[in-house]
C-alpha cells in the first residue's frame, strides 16, 4: 500500500508524459458512457433546479429572480424549521444504528451456517414488500391503544405507560426511526455481504498465526479492510436517511396525506412546496439546503477515505 | 499540453451539455407568455364577434381528436357514456381518455400541464385547492367570455359557481356534484329498537340517537356514529349554518362539533380516531363490517355500496338508508357541505373550440341526465335528476332516502381562496392534535386562528 | 468433549435461536401479504387481523389480470427493468474502473459531483427534467424511463468503493505485461467483481421494478405503463382494493426475491483470494 503511494507520489513529481496523457484519455474513454447519459439527463436539470433557488417559479409563469428570498422567508417557516429539525434527529439515530445492525447481520449470515440463503432472503424481504404490507404489520405491533403488541409489552414487562406511538408528537420520531431500521438494514446488510467477499482470507490466517482472537480479528482486519465499503454505507445511508419521505407519509400522514409539524422531514416540505403549492424556487432552496447539509457530511468522510487510502 | 486541451475539451463539453440542458428546458419557461398572452386576448376579442355566430361556428365535420385528462378511467362508470352520448350528436369528434391515476392526479396533471408543450384538450379538476394552484400558473383559460357568449345559465349549478371564481373569473365548469348525507344501517337501529333517524334532526337529536344505540361489550361493539379521519367529517360541520366560512381565519364555532366527537369517542360511541388513522381503515370497510350505525359521508358512497351490496362484500350492511345531515337550532334542515368535480381547458389546448363545446356537453343538462342514469350527482341538481337516482336499482327505497338527495344549502367543503392548500396544512394539522387528545380543543382552535390568520396576511 | 466445543455448541444454539426469532420478524410482513391477498377489501384492516380461520378468496388472484391489462404491464416492466440493468452494470463499471483505477486530472471533484448529485432529492429537478425530456420528444415512451434509471450515480460509487478494494498491484502488473487498460477491466477487474456485480444487478433490479413515481409522470398510454402503476390502480378515488393489491404485490415480488436467491450465492467467501493470490 505505502509503496503503491510513494510511486503515485513519484510519479507526480516527474510532470506528464506522453503516457501519463494517454493514461488520461483512455480514463475518460471509460467515463464517457455513463457521464454523458448522466450529465445531459441528471446534471443538467440538477443545476437549473440550483438556479431555481434563487427564482420564483410555478414551472408555467417565467422564472423571476429573487436573490436570497426564498431562503430567508424559508427559515422563518415553521414548517421547514421543523422539518430540518426532524430530518436531523432522524438521521443523527438512524445511520449508526442501521450501519451496526446491518454489518452484524453481514457477518452473521456471512458465517457457514445452515439455511444461510434463506436467512439472507428474509433479512433482505422488508426492504423489498410492499410498504402497504410492511407498514400495515409495523402499524398493528405498535398500535396506539392498549391491545397493541409492544403496548402489551411495555405495560406487563416494563411497567410502563402504553405509548400512542406514530399518534403522539413526541413519540412519532422513535417510531420513524426504528421502522425505517427495521425495514433498511436487509439491504446494507447486502452491500456489506458484498464488502466481506473481497477481504483475503491470508489476511485471516496471518493474525490467526499471531495468536489473534476472533475479536482481534473483527477489529484489526475486517473493519480496516470493509473502509471503503463503510465509506459507501455511511455516505448512501446519509444521503438516504436525508432524503427519507414515504415512511414517514406512509406511518405519519393521514388520510389527507398532510403530515405534522412532528413528524415533517425536509423532502416532504420539497414535495410539499413544489406540487401542492407550486413554489418550484422555494422547493429548490430547501433542496439546496438538503444538499449542502450532505455535501458537508459527505466531505469530512471522504477526506477521512482519502487518509485510508494513503495510509 | 495535449492533456490541458483535452480536459479543457472535456470541460467545455460538459458545460455545454449542461447548458443545453438548462437552456431547453427554460426555454418553455420563457415562452410561456408568450403563448399565453393570445389566449388571454382571444376571449376578449371573441366578444364582439359574437354578433355575428356564422363567423365562430366550429368547422362542423373536421375529424378532432381531443385529450382529456382524467383518473380511475376503468373504475368510473360514467366516462364512457358522457364519451358515447357526445359523439353520437359529433361523429367527428373522437375522444381519447389519458389515465393519470387517482392519488397522484394533482401532481402528475401539474407537471404536464408545465412548459408549454402540452396537449390536452380537457382536464378534470379533481378538487378546489387544484383549480386554484393550476389557474395561479396561468395554464388554465377563463371561461368567463365563452359562458356570456354562449349565454349559459349558471344559476342552474346554485351558487357553487359563485365559490369556484379564481380572481373573479371562472376557470371550470362543474359537472359532477357530491352532497354529504348521513348514510346509515337500518338493522343496527331495529336491533337496537331505536327508530331511525329522520331528515329533521338538530345536532344534540343526532348525538343522542348516536349514543342510544351503541354498545361497548368488549368483542362486540356497536358504534353509533362513525367519522373518517379527514377533518371535513367534524370541523366543516361548523360552517353549514351559513354564517362561518372555512377560509375566515377564526375557528371558533367548530368548538361544540369537537366537543361533541370528543365526548363520543371518550364514551366509545365512535371508533378511536389515532387507531383509525394508524390502522388506515376506510371508511367504506368500516361500514361494511355492519357495526357502525351512522356515518356522515359523501354521496359518492352511495354507487360504491350498491356494487358492494350486490356483489356480497357489504352484507352486513346491506340494509342501508340516508338522511340529510343534522342542523343547528335554527338553520334549516337539509343545509349540507358539497364537493365538485369539474371541466377546464388548458390554454395549450390544441383544439379550444371543439374542447369548450364538449365541456358544455358534460356540465349541461345533457350530461346530467348521463351522470344521473349512471347512479352519480350531476353539478346540475333538480328534483327530475334526483328522481332518477332514487330510481336506481338498489337505492333505498324509503322515502327519506329519496329526499335526503335535495340539498337545502350546499357549502363547498373549500372555496376557491388563493391560500386554499396552505390553509388546509394548518386546518388539518389542528384537527388531527385535537383528535388524538394531544391539544386541547380551545389550544388547537387558538392555534388555527393564528396560523391561518398569518398566511392570510402575507 | 472439551470446554471449547461445548462453548462453540452452546454459541452456534444462540445465534441460531436469534436468527430464527429475527427470521420471523422479517417474515411476518409477507405472511401478511399473503393471507390479506386472500381476504375481501373489508377484512384487511380490522383489530384484530385473522392470520388463520378464514376463507381464502383465491378470486382475487384472477381478478387481477382481468381487472387491468396486468400481463402486458408486467411484460413492460421486464423489458424496462432488463434494459435498465444491463445499461447501468456495463456503464457504472466501466466508469468505476476509471475512478479506481486510473490517474487523471479533477477525478476527485468529477467523482464528488457523482456522489453529490445522489443527494439531490429528485422531486425538485422533476419538473425541469419532465419538460427537457418532453422537448426531446421523450415524454410516453420506455426510452425516458430507461435514460432516466441507466446513468444513476450510485452505481458507479457502489462500483468504484468495491475496486478500490482491489489491490493495485494486481493492475500495475498487468500492464507490466502489456494489457491494455480496458482488457484489465475485461479480464482482471470484471471476473474479481462478481459480488459487487450482483449487489449493483439486485439493487437496480429492484429499484426498476418497484419505480413508480418516474413512469406515472412519464408513461400516458395504457399500453405503456408498469406493474406498479397498475397496482396502484387498484386504489381509485372512492375505494382501494386492498385484496387485489397485495395479490399482484405477492406476484410482482416473486421475480425479485429469485433474483436476490440466484444472486446471493456470490457472497461467498474466497472467491477473490485465489485470483488475488495468482
Amino acid at each position: 500500500m505505502s509503496n503503491e503511494a510513494a510511486m503515485t507520489q513519484a510519479r507526480r513529481t516527474k510532470g506528464m508524459s506522453a503516457r501519463e496523457r494517454k493514461r488520461a484519455l483512455v480514463a475518460y474513454s471509460f467515463i464517457a458512457p455513463n457521464f454523458i447519459g448522466f450529465a445531459v439527463f441528471t446534471l443538467g436539470p440538477i443545476i437549473l433546479a440550483f438556479i431555481m433557488a434563487f427564482t420564483e417559479w410555478d414551472g408555467s409563469n417565467p422564472m423571476k429572480f429573487i436573490g436570497i428570498g426564498n431562503f430567508s422567508s424559508l427559515f422563518a417557516n415553521d414548517r421547514f424549521v421543523a422539518a430540518l429539525k426532524n430530518t436531523i434527529v432522524y438521521s443523527l439515530f438512524t445511520v449508526p444504528l442501521t450501519l451496526v445492525a446491518a454489518l452484524g447481520l453481514a457477518i452473521l449470515l456471512n458465517q457457514k451456517i445452515k439455511g444461510r440463503t434463506f436467512f439472507r432472503t428474509v433479512a433482505f424481504f422488508p426492504y423489498v414488500a410492499s410498504l402497504v404490507a410492511v407498514a400495515a404489520v409495523w402499524n398493528m405491533l405498535f398500535t396506539p391503544s392498549k391491545g397493541g403488541l409492544m403496548n402489551q409489552l411495555l405495560m406487563n414487562v416494563f411497567h410502563t405507560e402504553p405509548l400512542k406511538w406514530a399518534a403522539a408528537p413526541n413519540t412519532v420520531m422513535l417510531t420513524i426511526i426504528l421502522f425505517s431500521i427495521w425495514k433498511n438494514m436487509g439491504y446494507y446488510m447486502v452491500i456489506y455481504l458484498a464488502g466481506l467477499q473481497g477481504i483475503s482470507e491470508d489476511l485471516y490466517e496471518a493474525a490467526s498465526l499471531d495468536g489473534a482472537n476472533s475479536w482481534q480479528k473483527f477489529w484489526y482486519v475486517t473493519l480496516p479492510q470493509l473502509k471503503p465499503t463503510t465509506f459507501f454505507v455511511t455516505v448512501m445511508l446519509t444521503i438516504s436517511c436525508f432524503k427519507i419521505y414515504d415512511i414517514v407519509y406512509m406511518l405519519a400522514g393521514g388520510s389527507n396525506g398532510v403530515v405534522n409539524k412532528s413528524a415533517i422531514v425536509l423532502v416532504y416540505y420539497i414535495y410539499e412546496e413544489a406540487f401542492r403549492n407550486w413554489k418550484l424556487g422555494s422547493a429548490s432552496a430547501a433542496a439546496l439546503v438538503l444538499f449542502a447539509i450532505v455535501l458537508v457530511i459527505t466531505l469530512i468522510q471522504f477526506r477521512g477515505e482519502k487518509n485510508y487510502a494513503n495510509d | 499540453m495535449k492533456k490541458k486541451v483535452i480536459s479543457t475539451l472535456l470541460a467545455v463539453s460538459m458545460i455545454a451539455a449542461t447548458l443545453t440542458a438548462c437552456g431547453s428546458s427554460a426555454a418553455p419557461a420563457a415562452e410561456a407568455p408568450a403563448a399565453e398572452a393570445p389566449a388571454a386576448e382571444a376571449p376578449a376579442a371573441e366578444a364582439p364577434a359574437a354578433e355575428a355566430p356564422a363567423a365562430e361556428a366550429p368547422a362542423a365535420d373536421e375529424p378532432v381528436t381531443l385529450k382529456w385528462a382524467l383518473w380511475d378511467k376503468d373504475a368510473t362508470v360514467y366516462y364512457q357514456p358522457l364519451i358515447d352520448g357526445y359523439t353520437a350528436a359529433h361523429p367527428n369528434v373522437t375522444i381519447e381518455m389519458v389515465d393519470l391515476g387517482s392519488t397522484d392526479y394533482q401532481t402528475v396533471l401539474g407537471t404536464q400541464l408545465s412548459g408549454s408543450d402540452a396537449n390536452f384538450d380537457v382536464v378534470t379538476i379533481k378538487d378546489v385547492p387544484g383549480l386554484v394552484t393550476l389557474a395561479n400558473k396561468g395554464v388554465l383559460e377563463p371561461l368567463d367570455s365563452l359562458i356570456a357568449q354562449d349565454g349559459i345559465d349558471l344559476s342552474v349549478y346554485s351558487g357553487i359557481t359563485d365559490q369556484i371564481k379564481v380572481n373573479d373569473a371562472l376557470y371550470e365548469l362543474p359537472f359532477r356534484r357530491d352532497i354529504w348525507v348521513l348514510f346509515y344501517n337500518k338493522d343496527v337501529f331495529d336491533k337496537a329498537g331505536v327508530d331511525y333517524p329522520t331528515n329533521d334532526m338538530t345536532w344534540e337529536e343526532y348525538d343522542e340517537l348516536a349514543r342510544k344505540i351503541t354498545d361497548t361489550t368488549p368483542g362486540a361493539e356497536v358504534y353509533g356514529a362513525h367519522y373518517h379521519t379527514w377533518r371535513s367529517t367534524i370541523q366543516l360541520l361548523g360552517i353549514l349554518d351559513g354564517k362561518h366560512t372555512i377560509v375566515d381565519g377564526t375557528y371558533d364555532f367548530t368548538k361544540p362539533y369537537y366537543e361533541m366527537v370528543l365526548a363520543q369517542q371518550k364514551d366509545g360511541v365512535c371508533m378511536d380516531y389515532a387507531t383509525l388513522k394508524t390502522q388506515g381503515l376506510h371508511y367504506s370497510a368500516a361500514f361494511y363490517q355492519g357495526n357502525v350505525g351512522m356515518m356522515n359521508m359523501g354521496s359518492w358512497f352511495i354507487p360504491t355500496l350498491i356494487a358492494k351490496v350486490k356483489d356480497g362484500e357489504a352484507a352486513a350492511a346491506a340494509n342501508w338508508g340516508i338522511v340529510k345531515y343534522p342542523h343547528a337550532e335554527g338553520v334549516a334542515p337539509g343545509s349540507t357541505l358539497a364537493t365538485i368535480t369539474a371541466l377546464a381547458i388548458p390554454t395549450s389546448a390544441p383544439n379550444k373550440e371543439a374542447a369548450w363545446d364538449f365541456v358544455k356537453f358534460v356540465s349541461g343538462p345533457e350530461g346530467a341526465e348521463i351522470m344521473a342514469s349512471t347512479g352519480n350527482t350531476p353539478a346540475m341538481s333538480n328534483d327530475a335528476i334526483n328522481a332518477k337516482i332514487a330510481e336506481m336499482d338498489g337505492f333505498p327505497t324509503d322515502a327519506n332516502s329519496k329526499d335526503a338527495l335535495t340539498a337545502a344549502a350546499a357549502y363547498l367543503e373549500m372555496p376557491a381562496n388563493e391560500k386554499s392548500s396552505e390553509i388546509e396544512t394548518v386546518l388539518n394539522e389542528q384537527h388531527d392534535n385535537i383528535m388524538n387528545e394531544v391539544s386541547t380543543v380551545d389550544d388547537a382552535i387558538e392555534a388555527m386562528n393564528e396560523g391561518v390568520q398569518a398566511i392570510i396576511g402575507q | 468433549m472439551s470446554s471449547k466445543t461445548t462453548n462453540r455448541r452452546i454459541g452456534k444454539v444462540i445465534i441460531y435461536i436469534f436468527l430464527v426469532i429475527l427470521a420471523l420478524i422479517m417474515l411476518i410482513p409477507f405472511v401478511w401479504m399473503i393471507t390479506a391477498s386472500l381476504k375481501l377489501n373489508k377484512d384487511i384492516f380490522v383489530i384484530p387481523y385473522a392470520w388463520l380461520g378464514f376463507e381464502p378468496r383465491w378470486q382475487n388472484y384472477i381478478d387481477i389480470w382481468t381487472k387491468i391489462p396486468l400481463a402486458k404491464y408486467a411484460l413492460n416492466t421486464v423489458k424496462l427493468t432488463l434494459i435498465v440493468t444491463l445499461l447501468q452494470i456495463l456503464t457504472s463499471s466501466f466508469a468505476a474502473y476509471a475512478f479506481a483505477k486510473l490517474q487523471f486530472k479533477g477525478r476527485n471533484l468529477l467523482f464528488l459531483a457523482y456522489i453529490a448529485t445522489i443527494a439531490v432529492p429528485w422531486q425538485v429537478y422533476m419538473v425541469p427534467q419532465f419538460i427537457f425530456m418532453r422537448k426531446l420528444g421523450l415524454a410516453d415512451t420506455h426510452l425516458a424511463i430507461i435514460i432516466l434509471q441507466a446513468f444513476s450515480a450510485f452505481g458507479v460509487f457502489l462500483m468504484r468503493q468495491f475496486y478500490e478494494g482491489i489491490p493495485d498491484s494486481l493492475c500495475e502488473a498487468a500492464r507490466i505485461d502489456g494489457m491494455s487498460e480496458y482488457k484489465i477491466y475485461a479480464k482482471i477487474m470484471l471476473p474479481l467483481s462478481k459480488p459487487a456485480l450482483s449487489t449493483l444487478v439486485i439493487f437496480t433490479f429492484v429499484n426498476t421494478w418497484n419505480d413508480f413515481l418516474g413512469p406515472l409522470i412519464y408513461l400516458t398510454t395504457d399500453s405503456k405503463k408498469t406493474l406498479q402503476i397498475g397496482i396502484k390502480m387498484f386504489i381509485s378515488q372512492y375505494s382501494a382494493e386492498y385484496g387485489l393489491i397485495m395479490a399482484a404485490s405477492v406476484l410482482s415480488l416473486i421475480p425479485v426475491l429469485i433474483v436476490f436467491m440466484a444472486l446471493q450465492k456470490y457472497f461467498v467467501a474466497g472467491i477473490t483470494t485465489g485470483a488475488v493470490k495468482g
